[in-house]
C-alpha cells in the first residue's frame, strides 16, 4: 500500500471538516438529522414506501379539500364520467359485470311492475269473458278470496323442479348442483351442463350474432331446461311442467345472489368447485315443485249417472203424475157421462188405464175422450157391458131415434115424462101414441095443448076406430043388432076422422081387415072373408063414408096367438098422399 | 374437487374420439363414427393426491365443410391436438387448430398427440417433422387409440400441466 502524502492529507482533512461543516449547517438549515435525512431520500427513491406513505394520508387530504371547497363534485365529474366513457369504450362488458348485481333487480322491479300491469290487464279481459269454465274458476276465486286472474293461472302452474345446476359460463364446468331427493333418475350433472353449455354455444353461435341474446330454454318432451344467465355462470332448472312466473324471478334472483357471494371465485375460477359446492343452499332454494293438491277425484262419472238416473227418477214421476191426472180426468168424463157406469177402475204405474162398467149404446164411446185427455189408445182399455140407461138425455135421444120428430116438433124429457110441443100431423102424432111406451124411462107422454087440440080429437077416433072388432060365426055374414049399433058408432068415429083428415096433407084410408084362416076349404075361407070385408065397406058407402079411401083386406090368421080372431072384422087407419088412392 | 375443460381438436379421422374411449371406457371400436358438434365425456383421475374431474370435450374433426367453432374451447384448461401419423395433411390442420386455439383463448397447456402409432408403418410423417416440433417447444406424445399406448399418459401428462 502507497504511504498517504502530507497534501493529501491535508485535502482530506478540510473535505471531513467541510463536510462536518455542511452537516451542521443542513442541521441548522432543514432542522433535520442526517439519518431522517436519508430515511426520506430513502423512501423518495421506494415508490412502493412512497405510495403507501401517501395512501395513508390521502384520505384525510381529499376529505380536507372536500371541506375546504378545493376539490368540488362538479370538477370531479366531468372526470368520472370521462373514465366510465373510456371504461364502456374498452370493455363495455366489464362495466355490465360491475353493474349486473345492481342493474338486474332494478330490471326486474321494472319487468314485474309491467307484468303486473299486464295481469291486471289479463284479469279485465278475463273479467268480461265467459265460459263454464271460467264460470267455475270464477266461483273458486270467490270463495278462496284469491284474484280471479290468479286462480286462471293457477291452472298452468304445476310444476317440479328435478335438478338444478349452477355452471360456470366460459368453461361449462359444473359448479355445483342440487337435486330433488325424491328424484331417482338423475343426470350426471357434470355432463349435462357441459353438454348445456355446447348447446348454448352452439345455439348461440349459429343463431345469434348479439351476445345479449341467449339461449332461454331448452324443451325435452315434457321436461324444460330454463337457463339464467350471469356474467360468470349460468344457473340451469330442470323443471317438468309450467313454472309460474315467480320461479324465473326466483333464478334471476339466485344467480344474482351467487354473484354477489362468489363474485371473486367466479371470476378466478381455475376448476376448483370446492367453494360452490359447499354452499348449495341458495341452490335448494330453487328445487321448487308445486303439485296439483291431491284433490280427491270427483266420482264424475258417479255423480253423471246419479245425475241420469235423478233425471230418469224425476221424469218417471212426472210421467207417473202426469198419467195420474190423465186417468183421473178420464175417470171423471167417464163418470160424468150419461148411459156410462163405471164399476171399476185401475192405473198401474207401467201398465194400461182399465174400466170396468156398463155402457149404453147410445152414450159416447169411452174411446172418444182419450184424445181430450192425451191418452194414448194403446194405454187404455175398456171393458163395458151394454145396459139401458134411463137418463134423461139418453131417454130423449132414445125416444128421438124411435119417433123421429120432425124439426117443428120439440122434445124434452123429465121425471119420467115425455114432453112434446110444436107442430106436427096427425100421422106423426098417431106414432106418438102408438109408441112411447115402447120408450124405456118414459112413463108418460105430455102433449102441448095447441097440438093436442089440433090433432087430439082424431087421433082418439082412430084409436076408437081401431078397436072395433066384429066377430061372425060359421059362414055369418050378417050383423046383429048389437053389431049394428057398434056400427053406427063406427061410421060417426070414420066420419070424424075424414072430417078433419081431408084438411091434412096426408088423406087418411080405411082398412078393412077381414081376418080368416088356413083351415078347411081356403078358396072358401078367402071368399068369405072377402065377402065380409066388401060388405062392410058397402054398408060405410051407403053411409056416406066415399070409396076411395075404403080398402078391403082378406088376412089370413097363422097362429093362434094372434090378437084377432079368426071370422072377425077390424079397421085400419093408414095415412097416404092423396094422389096415391 | 378440481374441474378441467379439456379439448380434443383436430382433423377429421385423426382418432380423437377413439383416444377417448380408451381413456374414459378402455375400449376401441374399428368402427368410424363422425363426430358431430361435440361429445362430452368426464374422466376422473388422481394427480399428487388431487382429484381431477376431467371434462373432455369431443369435438367434431375439421374439414373444409366444417370449422370448430370458437365458442366450444372458451374456457379450456388444456387440449390436445391430435395428428394422424399416416395422413401429413392432418398435422397442417392440427397445427393451423392450435394457432386458432391461441388467438381465441391464449396460452394453454396442450400436448400434440400424433395418433395411429400401431400404424407406424405407414405413417407419412416422419422423425424429422417430430423433431421439428419439439424444438419449437411443443410437447409431442406417440399415442395409439387401439392399443391405448401413451393414451392414458397423455392425459396424465396434460392434466399434470394443467394444475401447474
Amino acid at each position: 500500500m502507497k504511504p498517504m502524502s502530507k497534501e493529501d492529507a491535508n485535502k482530506k482533512l478540510l473535505k471531513a471538516i467541510a463536510a462536518e461543516q455542511l452537516n451542521e449547517l443542513r442541521e441548522i438549515l432543514t432542522g433535520l438529522e442526517r439519518e431522517e435525512l436519508q430515511q426520506l431520500n430513502t423512501l423518495i427513491k421506494d415508490p412502493e414506501a412512497f405510495a403507501e406513505e401517501i395512501r395513508k394520508l390521502l384520505p384525510l387530504s381529499i376529505r380536507k379539500m372536500v371541506d375546504a371547497g378545493d376539490l368540488t363534485m362538479e370538477s370531479l365529474l366531468p372526470l368520472i364520467e370521462e373514465a366510465i366513457r373510456e371504461s364502456i369504450r374498452k370493455n363495455p362488458e366489464k362495466l355490465a359485470d360491475i353493474l349486473f348485481p345492481i342493474m338486474m333487480p332494478a330490471i326486474r322491479k321494472a319487468v314485474t311492475s309491467d307484468i303486473k300491469q299486464m295481469l291486471d290487464s289479463l284479469n279485465n279481459t278475463l273479467e268480461h269473458n265467459f265460459s263454464f269454465k271460467r264460470l267455475g274458476w270464477r266461483m273458486q276465486a270467490l270463495f278462496s278470496g284469491r284474484k280471479y286472474s290468479e286462480v286462471v293461472l293457477s291452472h298452468a302452474y304445476i310444476y317440479q323442479v328435478k335438478q338444478v345446476f349452477l355452471i360456470h359460463k366460459t368453461t361449462g364446468l359444473l359448479l355445483a348442483q342440487a337435486a330433488d331427493e325424491q328424484q331417482s333418475n338423475v343426470a350426471n350433472a357434470d355432463m349435462v351442463s357441459s353438454m348445456l353449455s355446447a348447446i348454448k354455444d352452439f345455439v348461440q353461435d349459429s343463431f345469434s350474432n348479439k351476445k345479449e341474446n341467449t339461449l332461454e330454454e331448452i324443451n325435452v318432451g315434457r321436461t324444460r331446461i330454463l337457463l339464467e344467465q350471469g356474467p360468470y355462470a349460468i344457473l340451469a332448472s330442470v323443471v317438468e311442467g309450467n313454472v309460474p312466473k315467480a320461479y324465473h324471478d326466483l333464478l334471476k334472483e339466485t344467480i344474482e345472489g351467487i354473484h354477489i357471494s362468489f363474485y371473486r371465485e367466479l371470476e378466478h375460477f381455475g376448476g376448483d368447485v370446492t367453494p360452490f359446492e359447499e354452499e348449495t343452499h341458495l341452490l335448494k332454494q330453487c328445487l321448487q315443485k308445486e303439485q296439483k293438491p291431491q284433490k280427491k277425484r270427483k266420482p264424475v262419472f258417479a255423480i253423471f249417472l246419479l245425475l241420469i238416473i235423478m233425471a230418469l227418477l224425476v221424469f218417471g214421476i212426472y210421467l207417473g203424475v202426469d198419467k195420474h191426472f190423465r186417468y183421473n180426468h178420464l175417470l171423471n168424463d167417464l163418470r160424468n157421462t150419461p148411459g156410462v157406469v163405471v164399476t171399476r177402475s185401475d192405473n198401474s204405474l207401467f201398465g194400461k188405464m182399465t174400466f170396468y162398467g156398463l155402457r149404453d149404446p147410445l152414450s159416447p164411446k169411452p174411446s172418444s175422450f182419450l184424445k181430450k185427455n192425451r191418452v194414448k189408445p194403446k194405454t187404455a182399455q175398456f171393458n163395458f157391458k151394454p145396459y139401458i140407461s134411463v137418463d134423461s138425455p139418453l131417454v130423449l135421444q132414445r125416444a128421438q131415434q124411435l119417433l123421429k120428430p120432425p124439426p117443428t116438433i120439440k122434445m124434452r124429457f123429465q121425471n119420467g115424462v115425455l114432453f112434446v110441443s110444436g107442430t106436427a100431423d096427425t100421422t106423426w102424432m098417431k106414432t106418438v101414441y102408438e109408441k112411447y111406451p115402447m120408450i124405456v124411462g118414459v112413463e108418460k107422454l105430455s102433449v102441448s095443448a095447441s097440438l093436442e087440440k089440433k090433432n087430439g080429437k082424431v087421433i082418439d077416433n082412430i084409436l076408437a076406430i081401431e078397436k072395433h072388432v066384429f066377430h061372425f060365426k060359421y059362414n055369418v055374414f050378417e050383423l046383429d043388432s048389437t053389431q049394428a049399433k057398434e056400427f053406427d058408432k063406427l061410421i060417426k068415429e070414420v066420419k070424424n076422422v075424414l072430417n078433419f083428415s081431408f084438411k091434412q096433407d096426408s088423406v087418411p084410408v080405411i082398412v078393412v081387415n077381414s081376418f080368416t084362416s088356413y083351415a078347411g076349404n081356403v078358396e072358401g075361407n078367402k071368399y068369405i072373408a072377402q065377402h065380409r070385408a066388401e060388405q062392410f065397406i058397402n054398408r060405410m058407402i051407403h053411409h056416406g063414408i066415399p070409396q076411395e079411401v075404403l080398402v078391403p083386406k082378406v088376412r089370413f090368421i097363422e097362429n093362434f096367438n094372434h090378437q084377432f080372431e079368426n071370422r072377425s072384422v077390424s079397421f085400419q087407419v093408414k095415412y097416404v098422399k092423396p094422389e096415391s088412392l | 374437487m378440481i374441474k378441467k375443460k379439456v379439448c380434443m381438436l383436430g382433423s377429421f379421422a385423426v382418432g380423437k374420439t377413439s383416444l377417448v374411449q380408451r381413456f374414459v371406457n378402455s375400449i376401441f371400436s374399428e368402427k368410424y363414427h363422425t363426430t358431430i358438434g361435440v361429445k362430452i365425456d368426464q374422466k376422473r383421475i388422481q394427480i399428487d393426491n388431487k382429484d381431477v374431474n376431467l371434462m373432455l370435450w369431443d369435438i367434431h374433426g375439421e374439414d373444409e365443410f366444417q370449422k370448430v367453432k370458437p365458442a366450444y374451447i372458451m374456457g379450456s384448461s388444456g387440449y390436445f391436438i391430435v395428428i394422424d401419423g399416416t395422413r401429413r395433411n392432418s398435422m397442417e390442420t392440427g397445427l393451423e387448430l392450435q394457432k386458432m386455439v391461441v388467438k381465441t383463448i391464449g396460452k394453454v397447456p396442450f400436448i400434440i398427440l400424433i395418433n395411429k402409432a400401431d400404424l407406424k408403418k405407414q405413417w407419412e410423417i416422419t422423425d424429422e417433422d417430430i423433431q421439428q416440433l419439439k424444438t419449437q417447444g411443443t410437447e409431442v406424445m406417440l399415442t395409439s387409440a387401439k392399443t391405448g399406448d401413451a393414451v392414458e399418459e397423455a392425459f396424465i401428462q396434460l392434466t399434470r400441466q394443467m394444475l401447474k
